[in-house]
């Protein structure tokens, strides 16, 4: 039985973390839950919309987290329960209505999901968003395993419903995408009627106008809010201590450090020296909780990740304290026992811990590490990242590629986020030379595109998917366009929002639920704005590549040369062969002046491997998806395709 | 050992043995593609997948590892040794002679039987490959055609094609990917048309440079053209459609001496004059280092002839090119006659100025070694300073 | 509590391979399995981004106690199942000890370095070298062919998890592998499912002695 219908209390399911979190809200009892793709989040509006019809929610997958998060707070204005999913970038473009929202107060209980990828595991960045909590002042929980995932995603809306207000649930990729057990509790069967009430006075936060201002009124009860909040966590089942009453050392943590901390100590074998402080509610801090641990000794280490702050918001604590419980030698990051760049792991703890304790370790003997330096010891080739077998964006990037190069001006493109931000590496023949946030490639694009006046006169570039087209390059084309700005944006149009895993997004059929949902054409969108666009098939290099620098060619405005072409591993695409590839050996040139391995020397699809005793290309009949387009990159037309009966 | 033009890397710094190591696309980017010295003929067109061309220049697409290669080996840039193919082709050691080794100069047009096609000056050239195609001497023709501005490279079988190409271009063409092409698919006596760096190329390709074993020399005819620069396409494009609508344009002529002008022909009759002066900026820096007007590795090349615009000078090198003249003129697709002494003189002398100022420039800039220009001078009769 | 007992508590296994080999599906398949005999099992893995042609692992943590942390100690691992045969020698390198046992399928796939030339693939026999020198008790198989002449060589991961249940080490039951493709596929997928599972058990089942190869 599916974990998100099973009503048994006390059952277990091996849930991923985000499931965890979805299966919390549905026990709690929310109603609207919304969000935008994102890896390690997307799972909890996915696992939501499943059940969207059997637990009678509305979901969506909004255009970007600034528009999920509003569409959330509508719910909590209208007194229902409202969930609001997204990573830790997420939280950035989110960030402008929350400062606002988090001011103005939520009615029915309003919970945002943040999930933090400490090591950019898949991301471009290792940000945090813990410090939103503290520079907004709203609650902040973080669980620190499954089933405290489940439980504190349901305690949230209650704390949430308690204070008025928006609470935070921080998760981290290594809880978000890890599973482990789960004991569930009930399914909530609480119906709610949506009502925007707005009649009464504009200082009442509750059936009044929902708005941030007056600000000094509205601040105040905001700061009266965080108070109760900090009393209400002096109590809280989520922060737990494991240990000696008085411990050599005491740990305080948080997040999946709690898991990466207990096994450092087990491998240790330090359980009587260490006493471990796991909070779950770790903004704002309970004073008197930690007054209370910080007193039993007088060595602290905090492991968290990724920045300090935990660390700094306890050290003002004991700052505080310093009279009554001492003054205190902290081990972490600013003094270096704990890295804060990267993910943490038990090993990084075992190794900080060990050196304050002074007590050996060794992960591996060494006369296992001998081994490796043994004669039959192979070295093992690195598995750089690529796109699949039959992606579109190999091809697209192979012409814009040819397009730059045959053009000769320096042109270049301004990547994006995506799965086409590997166009940087060589399975996108290093075409885009910058990346950063979602849509910043057109913003940056149509800013390098009005330099001319200073002597720039490289060709400028820019790529998006068809979903970051929605999320945030929109504003930035108006921009390129109203601004004159020279520039070709090519948007790299696979029909779904791949690289998370083919959400929908604006530009399709249906929505989050499964529903049917008018499109916006991307294409008509561009034109309204006022673009020159044009349309094609990337599998169709030499036209795409022609195409293309005739755009380029082009002196003035905003070109947008839409390429479309699916996921190779969309639902639809996937298992479906359009051709039988073999290679004709009598034709292939391999090394020889003609071709010198074109295909698996440049092209690189994991698809076309190359034998070396035959010298000759080769078709790997268990990756090739038979997309058909090395066909026609081979000089020798010695790839041969065929179409699949 | 005489170059057309070489790189200072090259005679410098490379020592012979180390010169193997360059002999492929690396060879060609660092010593004539990043020295500014291409041409863009096309010689590199078309050979694989590397080279393209695009809107009048080479460009490499993706690196090449490969250490020699025929990029290399057929381009007239690099360093080609004069002697070997002059021995080659015409047993003897290159002299420096300003139009080259040579039977006979004269004077032709197109005859009766050509028709009249909207020839430049006499239509020589087009009578000649018109003849060829149709006789069944040549089995394709390699042609520069155009599109607006932007010369086109043509693989032509039917004779009648070639009056679709008769103009002269003014701007680099890598007409010599259609050869490549040409060989590609099968053909085996195919006429080309070219400038003189291509018409070098030819000869490179035909001196079977990587000593193939299967090699047969696939053309039928090389016909050179005169020429004493050719226009970088982009500039040139630009510097045109700042004056006038090149979708008008219906011809583009540079009259010879003593006209000093380009003219432009407009659809409606039209015609705009441009002083050449101003288009002298616009010339690839790779022609001013090439010393070679006349096309001297062809069968017979081709010009302009001073004082009478209605036909052409006729330079017969080899005995495959004076047959096909000799037939052409038999069977009434072509006019001959003497070449007047003093437009003989003239020729020698333009021929040798160019020569020179290839001389010159190449000094200054230190692009060829003092030993190579030594060799030049001593050889050339023109060549006084 | 399961018939099999666990030789350590917690049993660490890692699951590698290659990203779109099936890899998140195996170790899910695996962990539902162990639940059902009452264990805690803890999973950690990454995908999106990080998966796209690089190297994919899982780490599956069993135990009678409680949940661990989702990534396994340096030096730690139990048992090594790779989708991918250098693939097992990455993470033996990382988690491996002189105890542990590895499981390997034979079927290369190339990274793209080595497809275009960078990089260098050792041979089999080489990789089989390494493999054994580094894991006492080690198993290879041709899952993948095998799996080809069932029609799909994404079977490949079924026949590892049958072939692991053919080990004996753990409570891995033909029962409970029946009941989690039922929960978890369309039910016309259960017979090629059960019958690349039984392949993979046979494999195994056969065999004795400390180096296995049935590749």
């Amino acid at each position: 039985m599916s974990f998100l219908t099973d009503n048994r209390e006390g059952i277990q399911h091996l849930l991923m973390g985000n499931e965890a979190i979805a299966r919390g809200a549905l026990e709690a009892g929310v109603n609207v839950a919304s969000g935008y793709p994102g890896t390690p989040s997307s799972e909890i509006i996915e696992t939501l919309a499943r059940v969207s019809g059997e637990r009678n929610l509305y979901v969506e997958w909004s255009t970007n987290e600034k528009v999920a998060l509003e569409v959330a707070a509508a719910a909590s204005f209208a007194k229902l329960r409202s969930l609001c999913a997204m990573k830790q970038v997420g939280m950035n473009v989110a960030s402008d209505f929350l400062l606002h929202l988090a001011l103005c107060g939520t009615r029915g209980g309003m919970v945002v999901v943040t999930c933090d990828d400490p090591g950019a595991l898949s991301s471009s960045n290792e940000g945090e968003s813990r410090h939103f909590a503290r520079m907004f002042e709203i609650p902040l929980l973080e669980p620190g395993d499954f089933q405290e995932a489940k439980n504190m995603a349901k305690w949230a809306f209650e704390l949430s419903e308690e204070i008025r207000n928006v609470v935070i649930v921080r998760s981290v990729t290594r809880v978000s995408h890890a599973s482990g057990n789960v004991k569930l509790g009930r399914l909530s069967q609480t119906q709610r009627h949506a009502e925007f009430k707005y009649d009464d006075d504009a200082l009442e936060t509750y059936e009044g106008p929902a708005e941030s201002t007056p600000v000094g009124h509205k601040h105040t009860l905001q700061q009266e809010k965080i108070k109760k909040v900090a009393e209400i966590f002096e109590e809280s089942p989520f922060n737990t201590y494991h240990g000696p009453e008085k411990p050599e050392l005491l740990i305080i943590t948080s997040s999946v450090c709690n898991l990466y901390t207990k096994e450092a100590i087990n491998l240790l074998g330090v359980e009587e020296r260490v006493g471990l402080l796991k909070l779950g509610t770790t903004w704002p801090l309970p004073p008197k909780l930690l007054k209370r641990y910080l007193s039993t000794t007088d060595k602290i280490m905090i492991v968290e990740e990724v920045l300090p702050f935990l660390e700094e918001n306890i050290k003002i604590l004991a700052a505080e304290q310093a009279k009554e419980i001492g003054a205190k030698t902290f081990y972490g990051k600013n003094d270096g026992s704990i890295p804060s760049v990267g993910e943490l792991n038990p090993d990084l703890v075992v190794l900080a811990l060990s050196k304050i304790l002074s007590t050996g370790y060794m992960a591996m003997p060494s006369e296992y590490k001998k081994r490796f330096q043994d004669s039959s010891f192979v070295v093992v080739p690195d598995r750089g990242r690529t796109f699949c077998p039959g992606c579109p964006h190999r091809a697209s990037f192979w012409s814009i590629h040819n397009a730059l190069q045959m053009d000769n001006r320096k042109g270049f493109v301004c990547g994006d986020i995506g799965c086409y931000a590997m166009g940087r590496l060589s399975c996108g023949f290093n075409t885009t030379k910058t990346l950063h946030a979602m849509g910043s490639g057109t913003g940056l694009a149509s800013g390098f595109g009005k330099l001319a006046k200073f002597g720039m006169d490289q060709p400028v570039l820019a790529v998006c998917g068809d979903s970051t087209f929605f999320h945030a390059v929109m504003p930035a084309l108006v921009n390129a366009v109203h601004h004159n700005s020279n520039i070709t944006l090519v948007v790299l149009d696979n029909s779904g929002t791949a690289m998370t895993g083919f959400q929908p997004h604006p530009g399709l059929t249906v929505n989050a639920m499964g529903e049917e949902a008018p499109a916006i054409d991307i294409a008509k969108v561009c034109e309204a704005m006022g673009a020159v666009v044009e349309i094609r098939d990337p599998f169709d290099l030499e036209g795409t590549r022609n195409t293309l620098n005739r755009l380029i060619e082009k002196e003035e405005g905003v070109k947008v040369f839409i390429l479309r072409q699916g996921c190779a591993l969309s639902p639809e695409k996937r298992h479906a062969k359009e051709y039988d590839m073999r290679i004709d050996e009598a034709l292939c040139l391999g090394e020889d002046c003609g071709c010198n391995r074109l295909c698996t020397r440049i092209f690189q699809c994991p698809g076309l491997i190359w034998d070396r005793e035959k010298n000759r290309a080769m078709i790997d009949e268990v990756l090739c998806v038979g997309c058909g387009v090395c066909s026609s990159i081979c000089p020798a037309e010695a790839i041969k395709k065929e179409e699949v009966a | 050992m005489v170059e057309t033009a070489t790189d200072r890397k090259l005679e410098g710094t490379v020592k012979t043995g180390d010169r193997n190591q360059f002999r492929g696309q690396k060879g060609l980017q660092d010593l004539v593609l990043d020295a500014n010295l291409c041409t863009g003929c096309g010689a590199c067109i078309g050979l694989c997948p590397y080279f393209r061309s695009y809107r009048g220049k080479t460009v490499a697409l993706f690196p090449c590892t490969l250490m020699t290669g025929r990029c290399f080996d057929f381009c007239p840039k690099v360093e080609v040794d004069l002697d070997n193919l002059s021995e080659k082709f015409f047993g003897r050691s290159y002299d420096g002679n300003p139009l080259g080794s040579y039977q006979t100069v004269m004077i032709s047009r197109a005859d009766e039987k050509v028709g009249s096609a909207a020839f430049q000056a006499g239509g020589t050239v087009s009578a000649i490959i018109y003849f060829a195609l149709k006789k069944g001497y040549l089995d394709g023709a390699v042609l520069t055609d155009r599109d607006g501005l932007l010369p086109i490279p043509r693989f032509v079988t039917n004779p009648e094609d070639v009056f679709t190409c008769v103009s002269s271009k003014y701007s680099a063409a890598p007409t010599l990917s259609a050869l490549n092409q040409g060989i590609r698919d099968g053909f085996t006596q195919i006429g080309v048309v070219a400038t003189p760096c291509q018409v070098l190329s030819t000869a490179l390709m035909r001196s079977n440079p990587l000593d193939d074993k299967a090699f047969v020399d696939p053309t039928g005819l090389i016909i050179g053209l005169f020429c004493t620069w050719a226009l970088d396409f982009r500039p040139f494009e630009k510097f045109v459609s700042d004056r006038v609508d090149i979708k008008n344009i219906t011809k583009v002529d540079i009259p010879p001496p003593p006209s000093d002008m380009m003219e432009i022909y407009l659809r409606g009759g039209q015609k705009i004059e441009i002083p050449l002066e101003e288009i002298r900026p616009l010339v690839l820096e790779g022609c001013s280092y090439c010393a070679d007007m006349t096309a001297e590795f062809s069968d017979i090349s081709v010009g302009v002839l001073e004082g009478q615009p209605d036909m052409n000078t006729l330079i017969i090198r080899t005995e495959r090119g004076r047959k096909i003249v000799n037939e052409a003129q038999k069977e009434g697709y072509l006019v001959i006659s003497d070449m007047p002494a003093k437009n003989l003189e003239h020729l020698q002398s333009a021929a040798g100025n160019k020569k020179r100022r290839a001389v010159i420039k190449a000094k200054q800039e230190g692009i060829l070694s003092a030993k190579i220009l030594e060799k030049i001078t001593r050889r050339s009769h023109v060549i006084s300073d | 509590m399961g018939k099999t007992q666990l030789s350590k508590d917690p049993y660490n296994m890692v699951v590698t391979g290659v990203g779109g080999q099936g890899n998140v599906m195996a170790s899910r398949v695996l962990s539902n399995m162990l639940i059902r005999n009452g264990y805690y099992v803890t999973v950690g893995e990454t995908f999106g981004a990080s998966q796209r042609g690089g190297s994919v692992m899982s780490h599956i943590r069993v135990s009678a106690q409680s949940v661990w942390s989702p990534q396994i100690p340096k030096g730690r691992a139990d048992l090594i199942v790779s989708l991918e045969p250098v693939e097992a020698i990455r993470v033996l390198e990382i988690y491996g000890n002189q105890k542990v046992k590895t499981l390997t399928n034979t079927r290369p796939i190339y990274p793209v370095g080595v497809i275009s030339g960078e990089l260098d693939y050792p041979s089999i026999e080489e990789i089989k070298a390494s493999v054994k020198n580094l894991s006492p008790t080690a198993w290879f198989i041709d899952a993948t062919d095998q799996a080809i002449k069932l029609g799909n060589p994404v079977l490949g991961n079924i026949i590892m998890i049958g072939a692991m249940s053919g080990m004996g080490e753990l409570p891995l039951y033909r029962e409970d592998f029946k009941e989690v493709i039922l929960d978890s596929l369309p039910e016309g997928n259960l017979n090629v499912n059960l019958k690349a599972f039984d392949i993979g058990a046979s494999m195994l089942r056969k065999q004795d002695g400390a180096v296995f190869d049935v590749s």
